[in-house]
């Protein structure tokens, strides 16, 4: 009896002791590697290896740390996966209901956030949202759970914020405004106090580094339970602390492309051991830093008091300093480590080598000096100088073992330039070189690359099909990923993209520089557009065009433009006998697929096998328009930018000029009559003038001649279609729902029609297309703040 | 939808020796009158049904007979897990916060035909798990539990990564497959020889009253019984922050057959099901009816 009153008392204490206990549902966001996760690729990882950062990987280690140490703490825990396989990617509504079913107080979605923007912006901090709209949370208390919980991960100082240190709190129905009142899929329906934190961003690449590090997600973790702590009341309820933080070099840059903000411009310390020692100076702990160049280490669960850490590197001089742990609470510690330098700073070696008797050198040859240290960047900045005085600038490489010079444009033609580094230079320990060092050049004849034709060019009127963007150059332009320098932008700002399999540009064998992009999509007509050309387009010397291009054009249709003239007269019908009087031998005329719907009078021509400079294109039969003074003819051309001339000539003799052929694609071309009387077309002429750029194209080339009308004014839309990548829709056609996908987070879509007029928007990624006439539309999904459209197709 | 029914009409034309599935109904429920509804539910009749928001606040009562809907409830929590017990009356939990921020549950009672609302399990902090009885209903605490009335023939429900069964009070938890994140939605066969659950990781089982497992469906949630053989499921895609895609499927008990009632672009979701009628509602909030015939090869 006694045995059974002590069991039952025993058993009604557990119970009320568990009836106290707080539990904490953990949610490590996404999982599996697959198509909903998400990876950054950073060396030394591929593309997909799943030991490379996925957010997956950071999220489920954050969510072991958490677990590990609440329940340290006395809290009861679950969690909604323990692995990273495909299995264990749990849907967002069975993570809802094991949550709700669990009985938990409080929810954690544990994520980090993308800018969308990969390597080329840089974003860091951390952000919670909680269901509701902000400030009116839809669970009470879940804006407190938000609040108690950045108010520890904000004071993380291992890593950069770049927000002046803020953590930002919404409800997810104000972040995400357009998504109406769907929200975010894990707090949908939970019934727990709940939130969704995104840790710091992930494609800020020298965080995405921290976040490979088991060290920095423990931490995470770890303060995910002081937050805990926070929000139950229990922050001295344990009696542990944590010593952790980032190891970086005080002055060696990290070299990438990618953005860096503050320390992170620094490169962390691999490998470093870290020992932490009591006040005797007993090691109490040893940590090292891994090799994933994030310069993390941690010291878990430390007895409070006052503690010396001692850091050092293979390459680097020890550094001690003084930290103090209180219970249940983080102490950040970081080092600046100081590199081993122990004698001057030298040239090694240096280029250009040149001396006198030798040949002139390339006008852009830049000055490259390697050093047997690495240098202070400030110094050596300062020593550098270079007459006569050229503007330039300098780039630092190898860890700025190595310094390179190069000028902002060309040197000047034909001169002597002397380069000397001051004794001052020193290297990063501070010791200067002692002694000038001096080069001497002299520069040849030639500095820029001249462009000698460009398509579009400026405001000129484009046709919307077919658009292929041509440049020349007065010597052969470096075909090495030199598509990448001509840029397509639409009004909005959005890139477009160029049919890569049928671009061409200039061989070894031609005479001079040129490069044809066809646009992968056509225009959409009334769209002011821009072709920009980057001043980096350079011949096999490096020798780049003067300044960047920025040519503004503007998408029509050319058919329209005709027909909207009036009566359209073909000129490619069996009607129409056309015929080359004295052209035989070296031009041929033949029938192809016009603009119209109907066939074109197409002329083909090569003057390398006459001495004629013009061509006649004689119309016999032609039953065209009359043209009276004041009049305009609009003919439809289809130009191969031979920069020939186009006349067209009337039956009473007069000559009408029509256009230069400086374009690609149609053009519907005009002539003014100015002569009284009545005049009919008879034929047209092709002459060739003395221009350089008709030479440097050759001879030969084909003409289009479509209809022949009056001319009248043309009509727009104002829809872009242009896709981002990453950006999909489908399915296509819907019956119920078009749903976008995207690799970040998507604010909302919209339908439109092809006259322009949105029929539906949603703040979430889908439409419900049950109520929307069957068509054609376009959809635009909006990500990040820019936006993708994509042609789709509503069945019934 | 009339695309659907057309195209379902025409997949059972074109089936040889597969079942046919024939929908003789497919509507739109209470349009223009109730907003965006979700979590329906039907009762074993499948004449009534339980519906609430998208934040399963408050609860709501359908009746197909009268076409008449009462609020049950405006509390929240109360429409999440909400269900008709083997005595007719709708039983829910609504929580509250308390001392240190901890979640309190309490269980409630809705008579259906007297139109009253009674507390049933006082608040208790922790998990409140419904249990579907073949008679009457329970739910079961971690502290204190509610059985009415006490003998309720089989019954059923998950905790953790175990589906419990019991048989007039006597209860034995199994594990019939591995899921470390726990079990959920777990359901008596309308003949009551077997039961339906989802396990995490793996999908929906079917197992009998012994544990033994039957058939494994496929990675599939909310299986609802449609009748002695066949059940409903959801089958939705997402990208880890919304939904990409979501279905109706239609399943036999057995996992040799399978069959999308709706297609995965309709969004459509948390069904319920009940003697030939599905309920379901989509990512909006739409409810939906649509009645089946099976007929065997």
């Amino acid at each position: 009896m006694k045995k059974s009153i002590l069991t039952t008392a025993f058993a009604l204490m557990a119970g009320m002791a568990l009836a106290q206990q707080p539990h904490v549902y953990i949610n490590p966001g996404h999982g599996g590697h697959g198509s909903d996760d998400r990876n950054v690729v950073i060396p030394p990882f591929a593309a997909g290896d799943t030991l490379g950062f996925w957010e997956s990987n950071s999220n489920l280690w954050k969510g072991f740390a958490l677990q590990e140490t609440l329940r340290r703490k006395g809290y009861r825990t679950s969690i909604s996966r323990l692995k990273n396989q495909e299995a264990n990617d749990l849907n967002l509504s069975t993570i809802v209901a094991l949550c709700n079913s669990s009985g938990a107080d409080v929810f954690y979605s544990i994520h980090s956030n993308a800018s969308g923007y990969g390597d080329s912006h840089a974003f860091n901090y951390p952000m919670g949202i909680y269901r509701g709209y902000t400030g009116q949370p839809q669970v009470p208390n879940s804006d407190k759970l938000a609040a108690d919980l950045g108010e520890t991960l904000i004071e993380n100082q291992s890593t950069v914020w770049t927000n002046g240190g803020r953590y930002i709190i919404y409800g997810d129905w104000t972040f995400y405004p357009d998504w109406g009142l769907q929200g975010l899929g894990v707090l949908r329906g939970n019934k727990a106090v709940s939130m969704l934190d995104e840790g710091s961003f992930h494609d800020y690449y020298p965080e995405a580094y921290r976040l490979l590090s088991h060290d920095y997600d423990w931490v995470e973790g770890w303060n995910f339970s002081i937050g805990a702590d926070r929000y139950f009341g229990r922050l001295d309820n344990f009696d542990k602390g944590v010593v952790t933080g980032c190891i970086r070099d005080d002055r060696v840059l990290r070299e990438a492309a990618y953005q860096m903000v503050g320390v992170d411009t620094r490169v962390p310390v691999d490998r470093a051991t870290v020992r932490l020692l009591d006040t005797n100076g007993q090691e109490v702990a040893v940590a090292q830093t891994d090799s994933l160049w994030n310069g993390i280490y941690l010291f878990k669960y430390v007895e409070p008091g006052n503690y010396q850490v001692e850091a050092v590197g293979a390459e680097h001089e020890p550094m001690v300093k003084p930290v103090t742990v209180e219970a249940n609470a983080t102490a950040y510690c970081n080092f600046d480590l100081k590199k081993i330098r122990n004698t001057p700073p030298v040239v090694l070696s240096c280029s250009p080598q040149w001396a006198d008797g030798d040949d002139p050198l390339l006008c852009n040859v830049p000055v490259v000096m390697q050093f047997n240290w690495d240098m202070d960047t400030q110094s050596v900045e300062q020593a550098f100088t270079i007459t006569p005085q050229v503007k330039g600038h300098f780039t630092w490489e190898d860890s700025n073992y190595r310094v390179t010079f190069a000028p902002d444009d060309a040197y000047a033609a034909n001169t002597r330039y002397t380069v000397t580094l001051g004794a001052a230079a020193c290297h990063g320990g501070g010791t200067p070189m002692g002694e000038d060092f001096t080069i001497t050049f002299t520069t040849d004849s030639r500095r820029h690359l001249e462009q000698l034709a460009v398509f579009p060019t400026q405001d000129a009127q484009v046709h919307l099909t077919k658009l292929v963007v041509e440049f020349r150059t007065d010597s052969l332009m470096n075909p090495y990923d030199l598509n990448k320098h001509f840029h397509v932008f639409d009004s909005d700002g959005n890139e477009m993209t160029f049919a890569m399999r049928s671009v061409k540009n200039n061989k070894k064998s031609d005479t001079f520089g040129f490069i044809r992009l066809p646009l992968a999509r056509d225009l959409v007509p009334g769209q002011d557009y821009r072709l920009v050309v980057d001043r980096e387009v350079a011949d096999y010397d490096g020798i780049h065009i003067p300044d960047t291009l920025h040519i503004g054009f503007h998408a029509v249709d050319a058919a329209l433009q005709l027909r909207d003239g009036g009566e359209v007269t073909p000129l490619g019908g069996d009607d129409v006998q056309a015929t080359l009087p004295g052209g035989d031998a070296w031009a041929s005329l033949a029938r192809a697929a016009g603009l119209l719907g109907g066939k074109a009078l197409q002329v083909k021509y090569d003057f390398a096998k006459t001495d004629a400079t013009s061509l006649r294109v004689d119309l016999g039969g032609l039953q065209g328009p009359s043209f009276a003074q004041g009049d305009t003819l609009a003919v439809l051309l289809q130009g191969d930018m031979s920069f020939n001339h186009l006349v067209a000539t009337t039956a009473d003799g007069l000559d009408l000029p029509l256009d230069v052929i400086d374009f690609n694609g149609w053009k519907c071309a005009r002539a003014r009559v100015d002569w009284p009387g009545n005049h009919r077309v008879d034929g047209f002429v092709l002459q060739r003038p003395d221009d350089a750029r008709v030479a440097k194209q050759g001879t030969a080339g084909t003409l289009l001649i479509d209809g022949l009308a009056r001319f009248k004014r043309g009509k727009h839309t104002d829809i872009a279609d242009v896709q981002l990548r990453g950006v999909s829709v489908g399915p296509n056609p819907a019956t119920d729902y078009l749903v976008a996908t995207a690799d970040a987070l998507i604010q909302a879509v919209e339908l439109v029609r092809l006259d322009g007029v949105t029929v539906a928007r949603n703040a979430a990624n889908y439409i419900n297309v049950t109520g929307i006439p069957a068509g054609v539309y376009l959809m635009r999904v909006h990500v990040n703040g820019l936006t993708s459209t994509h042609k789709v197709m509503v069945a019934k | 939808m009339k695309h659907l029914l057309l195209t379902l009409l025409a997949t059972a034309a074109l089936a040889g020796a597969a079942q046919q599935v024939v929908v003789q109904e497919h509507r739109r429920l209470l349009q223009g009158v109730e907003g965006p509804a979700y979590y329906p539910a039907l009762d074993a009749s499948g004449t009534r049904l339980l519906f609430t928001d998208a934040d399963a606040c408050g609860l709501k009562l359908y009746d197909f007979n009268d076409d008449v809907t009462t609020r049950i409830t405006a509390l929240p929590g109360a429409g999440m897990d909400a269900f008709f017990g083997g005595d007719g009356k709708v039983y829910y939990v609504t929580q509250e916060l308390r001392e240190h921020n901890l979640v309190y549950r309490t269980g409630h009672a809705y008579d259906v035909a007297r139109h009253t609302d009674a507390v049933v399990l006082d608040a208790q902090h922790g998990a409140v798990h419904p249990v579907k009885a073949m008679r009457g209903a329970a739910l079961k605490g971690e502290n204190r539990s509610f059985r009415a009335p006490a003998t309720m023939g089989l019954t059923v429900y998950t905790e953790g990564s175990t589906v419990v069964i019991g048989r007039d009070g006597r209860e034995r938890a199994y594990t019939p497959v591995p899921s470390h994140a726990g079990y959920l939605w777990a359901s008596l066969s309308p003949d009551a020889t077997r039961v339906a659950f989802f396990a995490a990781e793996r999908g929906i089982c079917i197992i009998d009253l012994d544990g033994n497992l039957l058939a494994e469906l496929g990675n599939y949630e909310m299986p609802a019984w449609l009748n002695e053989h066949y059940l409903v499921a959801q089958h939705a895609t997402d990208d880890g922050h919304q939904f990409t895609s979501s279905q109706i499927l239609l399943l036999k008990d057995d996992g040799s057959w399978t069959h999308a009632l709706t297609q995965p672009s309709s969004m459509t979701m948390q069904p319920t099901a009940a003697r030939g009628r599905v309920v379901y509602t989509t990512i909006d909030g739409n409810l939906f009816e649509m009645t089946l015939q099976i007929v065997e090869p």
